[in-house]
């Protein structure tokens, strides 16, 4: 008889499944937890990147399935934090381009707007919602791809921890939500532990994953970490991009009024 | 078969020549219905699927008739929800500068969005280029061509290809090639791909789309999208699947085939007045044969079948023959009707293939040996009729009785009555009835009148020729069988031209009136020598620089555009009205009266051309419903004019309710009137100096030279006159020489004997050459009677069913007069050989021939 009062082999037979039970009661209660604590990773990766407005020169080189490499450059401004922002890319070279603008108005609770602007022509063009998913000027990004994220924009489930490239970080999976239309059936992230970075992200089309994104060597600018080398991959077209972030700055003063339409047909 | 083997065969073989002559009556009906529904075919099965493959995944296409319509319809199509994918195209023509390729189909397109619609599949190009659409879209002169395309001209990716734009000659770079198939095989692979925005800008298209493609949402029916692109959009907006595009054409190839259609039913008739008259004379001759065998106890339905089965025989190698010609023939004329589609389509569909559809060649069979079998029923069935004791006598055979006459005028005369009937009802299907009774009335008379006219012109020959003429005269009256199959078939054949003539000669001579009333400006400013060119526009803003030219007077744009109306695609023609008042000396057929003008100008009504009125249905008062992208323009006809500017019809607006419903102030072409005094030379030459430099695409067109253009395109309907005096001609020589030899082989005796009693051998000729010139006058002169009728009826089919204009009726007396000659002289060759045989047959055998 133990001190409970039951026999012995009663505890002995009860042992098994009641700890059985008390794991699975701590898993159910664990589990609301985990999909909370992955929100508030997320939340707190774009906490510490969030910034009033962002600037940067960008090289990008496009690497094809043959090996053949093609090289852009482009200045890149944002002015507004995360999912409510506008954003002007344009294109300094090579000569051909140069002058073409691409304007992102970015919006929390629906798709962004967004519009090019051809020197050629004198005119601008809308990019339509359903274009988001075609390829961004023959490079390995979507149009999509271009957006902000917001973290509401999306629900998320922690899926454990895993190195990239030698960084611990918690792998996180990110599912749009009802309000965000997206070419993607869902992405999963890597955030670093250390400093909250992303350091991978592989978006899905259903169980397949197209493209991936990884990040590189990370500094800290105005007390944000950022990769400034991102890596895009088309897995399917078995084809990359990388983007060089040159000139980084954040928090500089930026002009409303460089983010309007009006503002594309300026020359440089 | 035994009887085939014993009795048919040895006939056939005996007379090979003359029986393959006898096929070609088959040969030719069979060879123009099978060319021409091929022709049509090959050609609008091109043009399916060029539509096909221009459309891609399309599966609605949303078009606002030619004015097209502006950029905001886009992005309100783009927000229905049941919209997958909707992007905008602009399609245009654009004249090369290489020989010998004529248009090339431009495809305005957004590169961003179009590739979920179509597949370019591109062969070659700078990959970083091409395949980064951010380089296509910078560079404004970037262009894709199709392999096809670029191997026919020698262009490589880099390479420089001109074009002919509304900026005058521009110099596009190729930026790519397209693999082969798929939207390559457009126009036989006459089309390019460059931005929709770049496009906009070179032809002229300001920030206008001509249509928008649509992909519904793979949960969505197509039917269903297409009813709330309709309720988003509302009136004015054509939501279609791309296969209507096929319908339109068909509709407007359906005019090109009913005239051939009526081609080829006068050349079956031909063909089987020839069958009719070779059978006629095979029983005549062979009624020894027919006797023998029904004195051996074949019975009459044996006879009968057997010269059938030679019928069907005949009809079917003639059908064989037929159909094999009618497929090269089509080649021919599909080029034809291809460059017909350049009119509508702007670029000429290439029809590659000229295959013939199974089913066409089985009907084509079968009409050949059916008409074959017809032609030989009634020779048929004489012959099972034969009485085996006056088989055996000769001479007799030829004549018609006294009472077969009666009973065919009596026929003809009841045919002629129910005729009337059906004339005098007048609808559609009563009125083609009576067309054939007549034909049918005229076919019954011809041994009876053609022993009249033989009876007439028997002094005329014996004066020219005592004794030959009198003989070639005797041998027409006394053996009406043997001569009244080639004259009907003359007679058909000649009306054919006399009637198409004179169709012809009036289109020509309305035309030319309506040009000296209607077209009188002294200059036109065009973007095409083609003035029915509508591509190019230019700006109003234009009106005022060529008003300011010294030594205009008076300028009016005109802006013209193809609408549908009451289920036809109309010409609209939007024009200042007082202007048009002012200057217009058009025939009026029907007005309001208040005055037409004035309503026109105030917007309360139209002007509608007489042949709208007609195929339409339309009269005075009546209202009509104009789709626009403003909504639908519901106005009453307030006067009727006479016009040729559209066989499908037009309708004038005033220009200022155009433009209000419309949204575009452009032109297609400025009517130029000069001052009292100037020279409309030095004012052309003024007007290209000062708008050029502005306007490269312009040219100045004098009203001379238009008139010139528009009678060269008259002119091409005459010749189809002449293509079937050709066949008059061949007809003619056909059915002559097949009359001539058997009247030669009937006649052996006779002609024997002439010579025995000393006649010489060039009378002999000159008797075979009188008969031969006595039939072609008279199948002439019946053919000029029935053409006279002919030509009311085909007046009535224009009038009815091809243009809607009723044209005055008025006997073609030239061409009559250009017949005699031409048959004269037909005749007189088809019985060269005839007469030469007749001169070498053995006297002894001539007088042997019992």
């Amino acid at each position: 008889m133990n001190r409970y009062g039951l026999p012995s082999h009663v505890m002995s037979a009860f042992r098994r499944p009641v700890a059985i039970a008390a794991a699975m009661f701590l898993a159910g209660v664990a589990a609301p937890n985990a999909q909370n604590d992955a929100r508030q990773i997320v939340a707190e990766a774009q906490r510490r990147s969030d910034a009033r407005s962002q600037r940067y020169e960008g090289l990008l080189q496009v690497v094809d399935s043959r090996g053949k490499v093609a090289d852009k450059r482009w200045t890149f401004s944002r002015l507004g934090s995360h999912g409510q922002s506008k954003a002007v890319l344009r294109f300094l070279a090579p000569a051909e381009v140069k002058g073409v603008a691409l304007l992102i108005v970015n919006h929390p609770d629906r798709a962004s707007d967004q519009w090019m602007w051809t020197p050629a022509l004198q005119r601008e063009r809308r990019i339509a919602l359903q274009d988001r998913s075609t390829r961004f000027f023959g490079t390995d990004f979507s149009f999509e791809d271009l957006e902000e994220r917001d973290v509401s924009q999306y629900d998320y489930r922690l899926l454990g921890e895993e190195p990239i490239d030698g960084a611990p970080c918690w792998r996180i999976e990110s599912v749009p939500s009802q309000k965000k239309i997206s070419q993607y059936t869902k992405s999963e992230v890597w955030i670093r532990k250390d400093n909250y970075a992303f350091a991978q992200v592989e978006s899905y089309l259903k169980t397949e994953v197209v493209r991936r994104l990884k990040y590189a060597e990370f500094v800290q600018v105005q007390g944000i970490w950022t990769g400034r080398r991102m890596e895009m991959s088309d897995l399917r077209r078995k084809s990359r991009t990388m983007l060089t972030l040159e000139k980084l700055e954040y928090n500089v003063p930026l002009k409303e009024e460089d983010f309007a339409l009006q503002a594309l047909r300026n020359p440089l | 078969m035994r009887l085939l083997r014993l009795i048919s065969w040895p006939y056939l073989r005996k007379h090979a020549v003359r029986s393959l002559l006898t096929v070609v009556g088959i040969v030719l009906g069979v060879a123009v219905f099978v060319a021409m529904h091929t022709a049509n075919q090959a050609v609008f099965f091109a043009f399916e699927r060029t539509v096909d493959r221009i459309a891609g995944a399309a599966q609605l296409q949303i078009t606002a008739g030619e004015a097209g319509f502006s950029e905001d319809v886009l992005e309100r199509v783009q927000a229905i929800p049941g919209v997958q994918v909707a992007v905008p195209v602009i399609e245009a023509p654009a004249a090369t500068r290489l020989a010998g390729q004529g248009n090339i189909l431009i495809l305005g397109v957004d590169m961003t969005g179009d590739r979920s619609l179509r597949d370019y599949d591109l062969e070659t190009g700078d990959e970083a280029i091409v395949d980064d659409p951010l380089v296509f879209l910078a560079q404004p002169d970037s262009i894709i061509v199709t392999k096809e395309f670029a191997a026919r001209n020698s262009l490589a990716v880099g390479g420089r290809l001109t074009l002919s734009t509304m900026v005058g000659d521009k110099a596009f770079v190729v930026r790519g090639i397209m693999r082969s198939g798929g939207l390559t095989s457009a126009f036989g692979g006459n089309l390019a791909v460059m931005d929709i925005y770049a496009a906009q800008q070179v032809f002229g298209r300001g920030r206008r789309f001509d249509r928008i493609d649509v992909k519904v949402r793979e949960n969505i029916a197509v039917d269903a999208g297409r009813a709330a692109i309709r309720n988003e959009l509302g009136v004015g907006f054509d939501v279609e699947p791309p296969a209507s595009r096929g319908q339109q054409l068909e509709s407007t190839l359906a005019v090109y085939a009913i005239s051939m259609n009526v081609s080829s039913v006068f050349a079956l008739f031909i063909g089987m007045f020839i069958i009719y008259n070779s059978f006629s004379i095979a029983v005549t001759q062979r009624r020894s044969e027919i006797g023998i065998l029904r004195a051996l106890g074949a019975p009459r339905r044996q006879i009968r079948n057997l010269f059938l089965i030679e019928s069907a025989a005949s009809g079917l190698l003639g059908s064989l023959i037929g159909i094999a010609v009618g497929i090269l023939m089509a080649r021919v004329m599909v080029g034809t009707i291809s460059n017909m589609l350049e009119g509508i389509y702007g670029v000429a569909e290439r029809a590659e293939e000229v295959s013939a559809d199974p089913r066409l060649l089985g009907t084509a069979l079968a009409i050949g040996v059916m008409t074959s079998m017809i032609a030989a029923w009634l020779p048929a069935r004489n012959a099972s009729r034969v009485d085996p004791v006056h088989a055996l006598q000769k001479g007799k055979y030829q004549v018609l009785t006294a009472g077969e006459n009666r009973a065919r005028r009596l026929a003809a005369a009841v045919l002629m009555a129910a005729a009337l009937v059906f004339l005098w009802i007048g609808r559609s299907i009563w009125f083609y009835a009576g067309y054939l009774l007549i034909i049918v009335a005229a076919l019954l008379l011809v041994p009876t009148a053609s022993l009249w006219f033989a009876q007439g012109i028997r002094p005329l020959l014996k004066w020219l020729r005592p004794v030959e003429g009198a003989l070639a005269a005797d041998s027409l009256i006394q053996s009406p069988r043997r001569t009244s199959g080639a004259i009907a078939a003359l007679m058909l054949s000649l009306g054919q031209v006399i009637g198409l003539g004179g169709v012809g000669r009036e289109s020509y001579n309305s035309i030319v009136d309506w040009l000296d009333t209607a077209l009188n400006p002294d200059l036109f400013v065009a973007g095409s020598q083609n003035l029915s060119d509508r591509t190019f526009r230019f700006p109003h803003s234009l009106t005022h620089d060529i008003a300011a030219t010294p030594g205009v007077a008076d300028v009016q744009p005109v802006r013209s555009l193809r609408v549908n109306v009451g289920g036809s695609p109309v010409m609209l023609i939007a024009i200042d009205v007082v202007s048009f008042e002012r200057r217009g000396r058009r025939a009026t057929v029907a007005e309001d009266p208040r005055g037409m003008y004035a309503l026109t100008k105030a917007g309360e009504g139209v002007i509608v051309s007489d042949n709208f009125a007609r195929l339409q249905g339309r009269q005075l008062g009546d209202f009509i419903e104009i789709p626009s992208p403003g909504g639908v323009l519901r106005l009453p006809i307030v006067g009727v004019m006479t016009d040729w500017s559209d066989q499908q019809g037009s309708v004038v607006l005033e220009r200022d309710v155009y433009e209000r419903y419309w949204q575009d102030d452009t032109a297609n072409v400025f009517r130029v009137y000069v001052a009292n005094g100037a020279d409309p030379v030095a004012v052309r030459e003024s007007l290209l100096a000062r708008l050029s430099p502005g306007q490269p695409r312009l040219l100045v067109l004098t009203n001379a030279e238009v008139r010139g253009w528009i009678l060269q395109l008259t002119d091409q309907w005459l010749q189809l006159t002449y293509s079937q005096v050709f066949i008059a001609v061949l007809v003619a020589i056909l059915g002559i020489v097949n009359t001539l030899t058997v009247s030669i082989i009937d006649r052996k005796r006779e002609l024997g004997v002439l010579r025995a009693v000393g006649g010489f051998r060039r009378q002999i000729r000159q008797t075979v050459w009188m008969e031969a010139v006595a039939i072609g006058l008279v199948g002439l002169a019946l053919g000029v009677l029935f053409g006279a009728a002919n030509l009311y009826f085909l007046l009535q089919i224009t009038g009815r069913d091809l243009s809607g204009m009723y044209l005055p009726y008025r006997f073609p007396v030239g061409i009559a007069l250009m017949l005699l000659p031409t048959i004269l002289c037909a005749a007189f060759f088809s019985a060269l050989w005839p007469a030469e045989s007749a001169v070498r047959a053995s006297l002894v055998e001539a007088l042997e021939y019992e």
